[in-house]
């Protein structure tokens, strides 16, 4: 039998199977309730909902099964459920608390309408009355049939034959039997405009090409998954959600590139992802995918997660190869680049998660219906995660070019003020102010006018209640911590960025602080990697973006008296009593003294942290403290 | 072979598997810590012996990493959000609430009798329910963590009040 048609025939019995149980899966003979599993949800109490559920069920002896997805995307809703009834209809449910077990049981059970009120959307099928998923306001900047997330609701994560059965590996089995070379694999890659997501945007094929070109035969391919900037879960969904299609991503990348051996490096914070990564290679093992005889075509292609340890810069291509390496994660000088030195010094190639996702996607269709979505500048879709001062926080897959205002507008709007600042691309990335928003569109190159990134795909929207200063000291706060320490002009110069911008905070700015700010920013760009060089740029975003709202803080002046130094706390009403009494019993530092009615707060015991706030709003207020006197303007 | 403490020996088994330059020093680092709760430093002789690294090479690499710990943690650690949107819902009031309720002078330390401890965390996208906190514990079983969002300054008060007197997850987290 000629090599060509093993791997197809391997393919075509693994898709027998497939269909078969994912048929009876979707199809089932009872209902089923599938639990939304993931970093979210179970953060949202997921587990306690599916105990509950659980326990109905075998109170009740109810006739229902269980099994579990991954959340859709709207994760304000968590924790979420979906009923798959018999004839394939399946409705999305959320919030679902336990004490909403007993009507999601009837409502499956046949009681229809019994948690009407939780219901959100039909994920497939229809029915009467309730509104199709895919036509939710959140969703509707999405193309009508998703690609990266294509398996969310429809899909257990944890098992192999749904994502066979809903074509997956496919287009593996076609390029090993059909011996679509190598160079054609690469090829496509680069018609289709494919480009990384991890934030320097560099053609994924040309980097394929490096790779296969390098010297000797051990190749290896890694996977970026340590999804570091603050705000962005974007990798976490892929991995989480469709485990398979970041290996199957990595196997044709191991194909293209002579690559035997694939990591992918994960970062701590994500355990969950850990863990369905590791059962989905033991599967994909088990089914003769992965291993040393891939779909019995003697190709070689292992896989192994690392699990990161909590360092930003081991994000950095470099640091997390030397982290793979049994060392530091210090990012180290380029050249050599990885292709030509990565993991144990044999040329290597780094792609993030969401690059790796698209591969399978490409090769599959081809590059003409990869680039019907997204602009000359940025073909494709991608993953996008929202949070800050908006209702509705969670995820969605858009083509680039999507209008970021509108991306603003179906996650509910600006809440609890006007729109101030919209942080993207991490700590590295960028504080925008409101004028941008209407000229930016979700592609690299819209970003830069703004001396800006998109960066990962984490966007968060601040509202105008808290000063702009306070995201710049946490974001350079973050920076300073997360440098490696390997440039001086790095650790030094970001240790003094951080003490400048607290030093306002506190109220005691000072006129060379703009000029000093701006030295380091000089300074700082001669580091050795991306971290040192980008790390200025959020104290620059925000003296040009907000210059008002930083000149006036280097005056003591901040009009949302969110920064420390520069309001009060006080008694503003004695009463009602009791919260007067309960403001005075939270302080943690009792700052708030005196007999009822004539309670006062020794300010220098006052440490602004908020909480008699939080159980005596009528009593309690802020007001601005007179700024230090001998303060000149800036000229 | 000299005689080896029982700890000594439980770690030598957790890292029978692993080998000298084959990228496995983050495994066995998360092995170990996985089962002890932190590194201790017979742990890390065992470890590099395993993997053919000088123990101090090995210690220079490990305390790279925020995660690892080389002292026993504390009965309870409260992981703060350090992330964006908990930012813009009064996270720093949260820290520096708890912080001084606990008699610490910043993130990293414990109180005196090893009850509670407080670090630094990271944002892994769960904003809907900023500002957050996570508690850890380290059982039998390896280390558990529960998100507990929707946090506010006050509430971090009474949350931090109720472990520094001793009491359990669940008596703090519906403080
Ligand atoms: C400090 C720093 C942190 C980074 N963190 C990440 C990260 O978490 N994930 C990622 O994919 N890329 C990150 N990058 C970019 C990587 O160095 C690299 O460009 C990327 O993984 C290449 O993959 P791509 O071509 O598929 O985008 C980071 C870069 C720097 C300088
Ligand atoms: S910012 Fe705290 S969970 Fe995302």
């Amino acid at each position: 039998m000629p090599e060509s048609d093993i791997a197809l025939q391997k393919y075509d019995a693994l898709r027998e199977r497939a269909d078969a149980e994912y048929a009876a899966w979707r199809n089932p003979e009872r209902p089923r309730i599938d639990i939304a599993m993931d970093t979210s949800s179970l953060a949202n109490g997921a587990r306690a909902t599916g105990i509950a559920i659980h326990r109905v069920i075998s109170e009740r002896n109810a006739a229902v099964d269980m099994g579990q997805v991954h959340g859709y995307g709207m994760q304000w809703i968590h924790p979420s459920v979906q009923i798959t009834f018999p004839n394939g209809e399946t409705v999305l449910y959320g919030p679902v608390r336990p004490e909403d077990a007993g009507r999601i049981v009837d409502e499956a059970t046949g009681t229809w309408g019994a948690a009407a009120d939780i219901r959100i959307g039909m994920i497939t099928g229809t029915h009467e009355g309730v509104p199709s998923i895919r036509d939710h306001e959140f969703f509707s900047l999405e193309p009508r049939e998703r690609r990266l997330m294509r398996n969310l609701g429809l899909t257990d994560p944890d098992n192999l034959l749904h994502y066979i059965a809903r074509d997956g590996y496919r287009a593996t089995a076609r390029m090993l039997g059909r011996h679509l070379s190598e160079e054609a694999v690469r090829n496509q890659l680069n018609d289709a405009g494919l480009t990384g997501r991890g934030g320097a945007n560099f053609p994924t094929g040309v980097k394929w090409n490096f790779l296969f070109g390098a010297a000797g035969d051990e190749h290896y391919m890694v996977c970026n998954a340590d999804e570091g900037d603050p705000g962005a879960w974007v990798n976490r969904v892929v991995m989480e959600g469709d485990p398979h299609l970041l290996i199957e991503g990595m196997l044709i990348g191991g194909y293209a590139t002579k690559a035997k051996v694939g990591f992918i490096y994960l970062r701590d914070e994500y355990p969950f992802s850990v863990e369905r990564m590791e059962r989905a290679i033991k599967e994909a093992e088990a089914a003769g995918i992965l291993g040393d005889d891939v779909l019995g075509t003697g190709m070689e292609f292992r896989l192994r997660v690392v699990r990161g340890a909590g360092a930003y810069v081991c994000g950095e291509e470099t640091g997390l190869l030397s982290s793979i390496q049994d060392s530091r994660g210090m990012p180290r000088v380029k050249p050599p680049f990885p292709a030509q030195r990565g993991v144990f010094n044999k040329p290597s190639n780094v792609n993030n998660v969401e690059s790796f996702a698209n591969v399978p996607l490409i090769i599959q269709h081809n590059s003409e219906w990869y680039r019907e979505h997204g602009s000359d500048k940025a073909s494709g879709t991608k993953i996008f995660s929202f949070s800050g001062d908006i209702p509705r926080v969670g995820f969605m897959e858009v083509p680039f070019a999507t209008r970021l205002e509108d991306c603003l507008r179906v996650c509910g709007g600006i809440q609890g003020g006007q729109l101030k600042a919209i942080q993207s691309g991490g700590p590295l990335g960028s504080l925008l102010p409101p004028e941008a928003l209407p000229k930016l569109i979700l592609q690299p190159d819209s970003f830069s006018p703004w001396d800006a990134i998109m960066g990962g795909g984490g966007m968060v929207f601040m509202n105008d209640q808290t000063s702009v200063l306070v995201m710049t000291e946490a974001l350079a706060a973050f920076v300073e911590e997360e440098s490696c320490g390997r440039c001086t002009t790095c650790h030094g110069g970001n240790q003094r960025q951080t003490e400048i911008i607290r030093r306002i905070i506190d109220g005691e700015g000072r006129r060379e602080d703009d000029p000093n700010l701006a030295l380091i920013d000089r300074t700082v760009q001669f580091s050795n990697c991306v971290h040192g060089q980008f790390s200025p740029k959020i104290t620059r975003n925000t003296r040009v973006h907000f210059k008002n709202d930083f000149e006036a803080a280097l005056l003591g002046v901040d009009p949302t008296l969110t920064l420390k130094g520069m309001y009060e706390v006080y008694v503003a009403h004695q009463r009602p009593e009791e919260q007067a009494a309960a403001a005075a019993d939270i302080c943690p530092t009792a700052a708030i003294q005196g007999e009822p009615g004539r309670r006062r707060v020794i300010d220098e015991a006052c440490i602004r942290c908020g909480a008699c706030f939080d159980v005596a709003p009528e009593v309690m207020g802020k007001r601005a403290k007179a700024p230090k006197p001998g303060l000149v303007p800036l000229a | 072979m000299p005689l080896e403490t029982e700890a000594k020996a439980r770690v030598r088994a957790l890292v029978a598997d692993l080998r000298p330059n084959n990228g496995d020093m983050m495994t066995a680092l998360h092995r170990v810590q996985h089962e002890f709760g932190y590194l201790s430093k017979e742990s890390l002789e065992v470890i590099a012996e395993q993997l053919d690294m000088f123990p101090s090479i090995l210690y220079g690499a490990a305390s790279f990493y925020d995660e690892f710990r080389f002292h026993p943690p504390a009965q309870t650690t409260v992981r703060w959000c350090s992330g964006p949107a908990c930012r813009l819902r009064n996270s720093n009031g949260i820290r520096d609430a708890m912080l001084v309720t606990l008699g610490m002078e910043e993130l990293h330390e414990q109180t005196e009798d090893g009850r509670v401890g407080m670090v630094l965390g990271q944002c892994n996208g769960c904003c809907e329910l900023a500002p957050m906190v996570w508690l850890e514990q380290h059982g039998e079983h390896g280390p558990t963590q529960t998100p507990v969002g929707n946090m506010n300054a006050a509430r971090a008060v009474r949350m931090a009040r109720a472990l520094r007197d001793g009491s359990d997850l669940d008596g703090a987290i519906n403080a």
